[in-house]
């Protein structure tokens, strides 16, 4: 019943909440490029314990977006996370050359997950301004990203510091999720 | 003295001819600060030749008083000639020569004097002209700051000008507009005039029809109220002679009243006259008995007169009706009278009151009438307002015309100033031409900056054009990496082929594995057939010792026999010797101990290519990106410790059931949001919350549904199901 007329709501004005996740391994900057999406600035973040959700608005679609904490002890909450999950944002620290392996097979047994079949991808390359960062085009093939299939997906070199590639990474999961409806 | 004089003299020039180069300088600077006011008009009169002229004037002047003080010592001197007298002839020589020397100098003196005159006046005349310059600068610079001014004021005044012609533009269309409407109005009222002058004629026209009408309706009326009282009058008259005529009748019958009255008192005489003789008869019958015949006659008398009577009686009695009958006609006919009467005098009353109505009528009428003229009065009235407004609107329009032309006159005024004003504008316009131009060419020289912006656009567009090759590369080397990743899969396959090869070599070695075992159990027969020959073949062996030491190499024969089984059938086959074949069944003891350890290894080695084969198989799959299924899911739980390089430990999907350390931090917080947050994102949380704290799935569901209640406008609120209450008496895992 309510389902029913949620529907009907929704049909009827048109904007329904984009649901999208940031995940990644700690540390990667993901609740950084969480607040510099909703209020364009650089907050000081402590390590996530739990998540950050907010209604994050980008041309005139609105998100969703719940930043789930990274620390391995908490990682295997995400998956109560994933029901009805438009895209995901995967943030990857670019300077992290060591657990590059963990953060992709993070993301490979990720993707297995049946609830999160239909969602997009979004890699962000993060920490760019740095100068030991790894090219966009390294971290993919680290991630094995070629290999997906299925799967509609992009790699972005971003910094969440300095507010670079957010926007052009925003502007694809935006056509992307409106070329899908 | 004089030479003291002459001295004096020779100093004081000196003296004056230096201060001239003195004043040179302060001058100068006083021309320069002159020069400095005159700004443009720089230094044309200012010259070197001025200045000397100024210095020979100063000079001049000095020199003059030099000639007064000479002239005032020399009267001086000459009242001293007139005290030294005495010594005038002793000194007269030298006199003589001072006179002359004198008069030299008043020569000198007086050509001095005249060039003086001549210099003083050169002087004049250029201070004059100097004095004449600075004004006519100072009266430049003035007519300069008042042309600015004048332009500064032409162009208000200008502006001031337009305004008001634009002003006076504007009121006098509004004038005119107002004349139109004037104009307007008095056609207005004049039509009124006409329409009023109409009623009042046609008024004056119903008035004489009223009048006429009037007379008419008196005439009219005369005659009927003559005709009525005439008639009243007749009908009076004849009311008169009939009550006369009724009178008479009723006195007439009043007269026949009494006579039959009397009558009837005669006849009641009669009566009683009768009566008394029929009594006296009677009485007289009575006392005479015999005269029966007489009583007879007397009783036919009675008889008779009894009749008469009663006929009297009748007559009477018809009499008596036929009066009455007479009264009672009579007295209708009064009644009618009377009503006729009545009728006349309400006639009367009728005929009084209509002519009383007329009266009201022309009463009326006269009242109208002179309404009427009352109308045409006021007509006129109003003829002469309109008259006389309509002068007055046609004076207005005179003045107004009159003030259109002084404004016309002013505005051509104007207009002949602002065509003043144009001229001079069109010479500003020519300067703003200029300044056009130079803009112009200012605009040339950015045309050539754009252009050459230009080639650098041009230049950037080409390095667009090469990133652009650049990423056509990029995207070749993108199909090339997935045409490696095709070949990769292709080998990939390969390996699973290889891998198939394994399978069934495998297969083979464990048939080989077969075929080992059954060769033992031969070879265990044959051991047993070999030991039963042994003993049978027991003397027959201590003959043939010798024959078993010569065959030397037989026993490297053996020794081969016994690296290969094959071969020890036929050599044991000809062992003779008993001891040998004791020897030669440890050896086969020990073979077949060899045999079993490669048995068992060979079996180690089918255990290890089968653990090798599930590890390929899976790493295959995770290559292929088949879908996971629950083989793949118990593998990457419990990953084998031969593989631990392939998948690093993955967490996201490990399984929480299992995990009981919940994280009381995560808890804590995912609870905290989940009751403070909205609605739409405690949604999302309740799968969270339902793994931390172990919920089952019915406790879940009734989350979901209560949430889904509370997020939705309609709908019921679902009932708790008795089944299911806080898990806190039955939980699924207890965890510490």
């Amino acid at each position: 019943m309510g389902g029913f007329f949620s529907s009907i709501f929704s049909s009827l004005f048109g904007t329904r909440e984009m649901r999208i996740l940031i995940l990644g391994l700690d540390g990667a900057g993901k609740t950084t490029i969480l607040y510099r999406l909703q209020v364009g600035e650089v907050v000081t973040t402590i390590p996530t314990i739990g998540f950050n959700v907010e209604t994050v608005t980008y041309k005139n679609l609105k998100f969703q977006v719940w930043d789930l904490g990274g620390q391995t002890s908490i990682r295997p909450y995400w998956r109560c996370y994933y029901s009805n999950t438009d895209a995901v944002i995967y943030v990857v620290d670019s300077c992290d050359r060591d657990r590059i392996g963990i953060s992709k097979s993070e993301l490979v047994a990720m993707l297995e997950e049946e609830e999160l079949r239909k969602a997009i991808l979004v890699v962000f390359a993060n920490k760019q301004d740095m100068q030991q960062a790894m090219t966009p085009s390294e971290m993919a093939n680290s991630l094995g990203l070629p290999a997906l299939k299925d799967r509609k997906w992009q790699i972005f070199k971003t910094s969440a510091t300095k507010g670079t590639g957010l926007d052009e990474a925003m502007e694809w999961l935006v056509e992307t999720l409106k070329s899908r409806q | 003295m004089f030479a003291k004089l002459k001295k004096k003299i020779a100093e004081e020039t000196a003296v004056a001819q230096r201060p001239g180069g003195a004043t040179r300088i302060p001058r100068s600077v006083s021309k320069e600060s002159v020069a400095s006011m005159g700004a443009d008009s720089g230094d044309d009169f200012a010259s070197d030749g001025s200045s000397s002229r100024e210095d020979i004037s100063s000079q001049l002047f000095r020199r003059n008083e030099q000639i007064r003080k000479l002239e005032a010592r020399l009267s001086e001197s000459l009242k001293l000639a007139k005290f030294h007298s005495v010594n005038y002839t002793i000194r007269s020589l030298a006199t003589q020569k001072i006179k002359e020397k004198l008069e030299i100098a008043l020569e000198k003196h007086q050509e001095w004097s005249e060039k003086m005159d001549q210099l003083e006046k050169e002087k004049r005349f250029v201070t004059a002209q100097l004095q004449e310059m600075k004004n006519q600068s100072l009266n430049l610079f003035q007519r300069r700051d008042e042309m600015d001014e004048l332009e500064g004021f032409q162009q208000q005044e200008l502006s001031k000008v337009k305004h008001m012609l634009l002003k006076k533009e504007e009121s006098l269309g509004k004038m005119e507009q107002e004349l139109e409407a004037r104009t307007r109005e008095l056609s207005h009222t004049q039509e009124e005039l006409r329409t009023s002058n109409r009623m009042s004629s046609d008024l004056s026209q119903k008035l004489e029809e009223l009048q006429r009408h009037y007379s008419t309706l008196e005439e009219q009326r005369r005659d009927h109220v003559i005709a009525s009282k005439t008639g009243a009058e007749n009908k009076i008259i004849a009311l008169e002679q009939k009550e006369q005529e009724l009178q008479a009748l009723i006195q007439q019958l009043s007269i026949d009243l009494q006579k039959v009255t009397a009558e009837t008192q005669e006849k009641e005489k009669v009566i009683t006259h009768l009566q008394e003789k029929v009594a006296s008869l009677e009485k007289r019958l009575e006392q005479n008995l015999s005269g029966e015949e007489h009583v007879q006659e007397l009783l036919k008398e009675k008889t008779v007169a009894e009749q008469n009577l009663e006929d009297t009686r009748q007559e009477l009695l018809a009499i008596r009706n036929s009066q009455a009958k007479a009264i009672n006609t009579l007295e209708s006919q009064v009644k009618e009278l009377e009503q006729t009467l009545l009728a006349s005098e309400e006639q009367l009353k009728q005929s009084r009151e209509v002519a009383a109505a007329q009266e009201a009528h022309i009463r009326e009428l006269a009242a109208t009438n002179k309404e009427s003229s009352h109308a045409q009065q006021q007509a006129l009235a109003r003829e002469k307002q309109h008259m006389e407004h309509a002068q007055a609107l046609e004076a207005q329009i005179a003045s107004l015309e009159r003030a259109q032309a002084s404004k016309q006159a002013t505005a051509e005024q104007g207009m002949r100033e602002l065509e003043r004003e144009n001229a001079s504008l069109k010479e500003s316009r020519n300067e703003c031409e200029r300044a056009l131009q130079h803009h112009q060419f200012e605009l040339k020289k950015l045309k050539e900056e754009w252009s050459q912006r230009e080639i650098v656009s041009v230049a950037m567009a080409q390095a667009l054009e090469e990133v652009r090759k650049q990423r056509e590369e990029f995207q070749q080397q993108a199909a090339n990496l997935s045409a490696i990743i095709d070949e990769k899969e292709q080998s990939l396959q390969e390996k699973a082929e290889v891998l198939l090869q394994k399978e069934q070599e495998i297969l083979q070695l464990e048939q080989g594995h077969n075929s080992a075992l059954l060769q033992m159990h031969q070879l265990q027969n044959e051991l047993e057939a070999l030991r039963s020959l042994r003993e049978e073949e027991a003397s027959a062996a201590i003959e043939q010792e010798d024959l078993l030491r010569l065959q030397g190499p037989g026993q490297k024969v053996t020794s081969k026999a016994m690296q290969d089984p094959m071969y020890q059938l036929p050599a044991v086959g000809r062992t003779p010797n008993g001891e040998v074949g004791h020897v030669d069944l440890g050896q086969l003891q020990k073979e077949k101990q060899d045999l079993e350890q490669q048995l068992a290894e060979k079996n180690k080695t089918i255990k290890q290519m089968q653990q090798r084969m599930l590890e390929l198989r899976k790493t295959l799959q995770k290559e292929l990106k088949i879908r996971p299924d629950n083989e793949l899911f118990e593998v990457r739980e419990k990953p084998g410790p031969e593989m631990p390089n392939l998948a690093p430990s993955v967490t996201n999907n490990a399984d929480l059931t299992d995990a009981r350390e919940i994280n009381f931090e995560y808890l804590k917080h995912v609870v905290l949001k989940f009751m403070s947050c909205r609605e739409s994102e405690a949604f999302h949380l309740i799968k969270a919350v339902s793994v931390l704290l172990n919920f089952s799935q019915e406790e879940e569901n009734m989350l979901k549904e209560t949430l889904e209640y509370k997020m939705s406008w309609f709908g019921s609120k679902p009932a708790p199901k008795g089944s299911i209450r806080p898990s806190i008496s039955n939980p699924r895992i207890p965890w510490s």
